[in-house]
């Protein structure tokens, strides 16, 4: 992973990049989760269950926000690099 | 990752257990957010109804459904995207 002559990560570095990992994974779950919610679950809470359409609604979110995010992802880095680099290190 | 030593290891489940525990506390506070703001809007009163109290258990029970059913889609959709960046 590391190429020759690169200086090894330190300990910190090494335990701040699983760590870094985790947080944005944890991130995207959270707001997935905010959002689905909003898109799918009958507001009224009329019912302590989730009925069959709630649950399928919540399925087909989540795929859906993974497909956005992996579609935002490619095309931003695409746009990106077409206008010349920009800032951004993605 | 690789590479770890114990002491390492330890020093990054120190830092999850930390993690983890501030991500309950927010995850609570949503659901207090969520079902509040979902349930209760009467205020001629400063005590809670009973349908507000009822919304509210219903809030959480169905909340908390979600939270399972999605942490379980969430697991299988990231776990995919991460092999296909790999193959990429």
């Amino acid at each position: 992973m590391f190429g020759l002559g690169r200086p090894q990560p330190s300990s910190a570095e090494k335990i701040a990049a699983v760590e870094n990992e985790l947080k944005v994974v944890a991130e995207m779950h959270s707001r997935m989760v905010k959002i689905c919610t909003l898109k799918c679950i009958d507001k009224t809470y009329r019912e302590g269950e989730l009925s069959k359409g709630e649950s399928v609604c919540l399925d087909r979110c989540a795929a859906k926000f993974f497909e956005a995010h992996q579609k935002i992802s490619d095309q931003l880095q695409k746009e990106t690099q077409a206008r010349g680099g920009g800032g951004f290190g993605m | 990752m690789d590479g770890l030593t114990p002491a390492e290891s330890r020093e990054l489940d120190q830092r999850l257990q930390k993690r983890q525990v501030k991500e309950f506390m927010t995850v609570f506070g949503n659901l207090v957010d969520n079902c509040f703001t979902a349930c209760v809007d009467d205020f001629t009163s400063k005590a809670l109804s009973g349908r507000e109290s009822g919304c509210i258990s219903r809030c959480v029970l169905k909340s908390m459904s979600t939270q399972t059913r999605l942490g379980e889609r969430f697991g299988e959709l990231n776990a995919a995207m991460t092999a296909e960046m790999q193959r990429r």
